[in-house]
């Protein structure tokens, strides 16, 4: 009779511990600087760090929760359809996400399907990821240059009174990306500086909202790139639908105004 | 003999800006010409001949009266005195009158604020492209007013002539009685602003429409659910519909009246799209008694000269 082999190969807990910490720490020195700083790992997020790491621009997403994707994973009321109008579709035709036509200019697709999609084709293209990082600051230079993110453990955030002197630690980048939403934290963290006045979004609720973000998408400050829906914070633009179009693209514009920057030096 | 008209003007002066889809300008003017024998001029781009220099700072000016916060007036200044709102019509309207008055109400306005560079930049872009298709910012009308008819005078200072500005943006004027902004189809002065834009944001759609937008129905959905209630973006009946809007700047021209109280004709104020496409495609008449013999009065007045 013969001896059953076990499936896996015996570790012990501490040859996984070692794994998983020599992992991490390797990579978090490796990105403690890097060419461009994401913050926040939602569809624009993703989007400008695929297409710069696709061109070889050594990228990290800094996310504050655990899962990355934002609010790509549901559309509108909690239903995990997404949409994008024309010609969104084309990015999602681009990372191999099946999508369906709504109506006229209008198509739908899995929410699941396609954030996971997105998060892959990120990986895929070199991103790494510290999720479960929160911004805290900004690192600044000369004129006003944004030159990296303090950042810390959020459940530092949620820790009693007592211990919330957890300080915090610096990333340093040659760009920084603010694709933080609504919230556009770089941004509104630069305002209480005095640096730069955000205008809060939301004067009117119109279809031409996405081409608007796409529009303003760009610089606001030297270093400090803004996407997504973070620039209808920044400017004050109208405040847009369940549509995810003009993410998608504005990051891809984000990409291109980073990449510009980057080959003039 | 009728006493109404004050003033007839030496042309009709058309100006644009952007793309103006479904609006055939030529088409209207005609329109103008054939109901008052009043001729028509096409001026072209409002912003066409500016120099850079021009631009740079036409551009920051539009940059700075975007209405970011529609429940907060916008003001050039802090001081009461400087500050201006919108001798706004009693009741909700789709267009309104250019009265600048000092508000001297203690409210708290938003004071002007240096735009970011990119918002410069933006209207830069916007101002060079002729065929510029976004919109979407809400301006504040006065000042946008304010802003056009200082271009326009570097290049031609004559009262005697009714000007109408055809755009592409969106603008607003702040309404003294419910104290917000709100979206304008046009806004009488010098020069008249007619925006295509506001001709469909401004006035209001089936209540219908709101409430499943508001839970999540995509826009393109209710569009075809609800066709022919309201009008579109490039929509084909958009010239037909400004001419009555047009023929209001020009009443306001004549006599600083533009509107008629009859929802049945073209100078009808109009609050919702569904009286919109009544008093300018299906009403009982064009225009009204009155209005109708104010018009034949201005054919004889109006030749030619």
């Amino acid at each position: 009779m013969s001896e059953k082999k076990p499936i896996f190969t015996p570790v012990s807990e501490k040859e996984v511990t070692r794994a998983i910490v020599d992992g991490f720490a390797r990579q978090f020195i490796e990105y403690v600087e890097s060419d461009c700083l994401i913050v926040g790992g939602g569809p624009s997020g993703l989007m400008v760090g695929r297409d710069i790491a696709l061109k070889g621009v050594k990228t990290l997403i800094v996310e504050r929760n655990n899962y990355i994707g934002g609010g790509f994973w549901i559309g509108g009321y909690l239903m995990n359809k997404v949409t994008v109008r024309e010609p969104g579709q084309k990015i999602l035709e681009e990372l191999g996400i099946p999508y369906e036509k709504a109506t006229k200019g209008l198509y739908v697709a899995d929410g699941p399907h396609a954030c996971s999609k997105l998060i892959a084709a990120a990986c895929d293209a070199g991103v790494k990821f510290a999720n479960m990082t929160i911004f805290d600051d900004v690192v600044l230079r000369e004129g006003n240059r944004v030159c990296g993110a303090v950042v810390n453990w959020t459940p530092v955030q949620a820790l009693p009174r007592e211990i919330t002197c957890v300080d915090p630690i610096a990333l340093e980048a040659k760009f920084v990306v603010d694709s933080t939403g609504h919230d556009a934290c770089v941004v509104r963290k630069l305002e209480e500086r005095g640096i730069v006045k955000t205008s809060g979004f939301g004067a009117m609720w119109v279809e031409q909202s996405e081409d608007l973000v796409i529009e303003h998408t760009g610089e606001v400050l030297p270093g400090l790139i803004v996407t997504g829906m973070a620039v209808s914070t920044v400017y004050g633009l109208p405040r847009m639908g369940p549509t995810f179009g003009a993410m998608l693209l504005s990051g891809r514009k984000g990409a291109q105004v980073i990449l510009e920057k980057m080959k003039k030096g | 003999m009728n006493n109404f008209i004050l003033h007839i003007p030496a042309s009709i002066n058309l100006y644009r800006e952007g793309d103006l889809r479904g609006l055939n300008i030529e088409d209207l003017g005609r329109y103008l010409t054939e109901k008052t024998h009043i001729p028509f001029h096409l001026c072209g781009d409002i912003y066409e001949g500016l120099s850079e220099k021009r631009v740079e700072a036409v551009a920051k000016e539009y940059a700075k009266i975007k209405v970011k916060d529609p429940d907060r007036r916008l003001t050039r200044s802090a001081v009461p005195n400087l500050s201006f709102e919108v001798a706004a019509k009693k009741h909700r309207s789709g267009s309104t009158l250019s009265k600048p008055q000092p508000s001297g109400e203690g409210v708290e306005g938003l004071i002007m604020g240096s735009p970011l560079q990119a918002e410069i930049d933006y209207e830069k872009r916007r101002m060079k492209d002729l065929q510029w298709r976004i919109f979407g910012i809400l301006y504040e009308g006065i000042w946008y007013q304010k802003i056009v008819s200082e271009i326009i005078h570097e290049r031609q200072f004559d009262f005697n002539r009714c000007t109408i500005l055809f755009t592409n943006q969106l603008f607003g004027t702040w309404d003294r009685d419910d104290r917000r902004y709100h979206a304008r189809v046009s806004l009488y002065g010098f020069p008249n602003m007619i925006s295509t834009t506001g001709l469909v944001e401004a006035p209001a759609k089936p209540k219908e429409f709101y409430l499943k937008k508001q839970m999540g129905v995509p826009v393109e959905i209710l569009k075809e659910e609800y066709q022919g209630r309201f009008l579109d973006h490039g929509d084909p009946k958009t010239t037909d519909v400004l001419k009555g809007y047009a023929m209001q700047a020009l009443f306001f021209h004549l006599s600083g009246e533009p509107f008629c109280e009859d929802p049945d004709c073209r100078l009808f104020n109009s609050h919702w799209q569904e009286e919109v496409l009544h008093a300018q495609m299906d009403g009982k008449y064009e225009f009204c008694p009155r209005h109708e013999a104010i018009l034949q009065e201005l054919k004889v007045k109006g030749k030619p000269r």
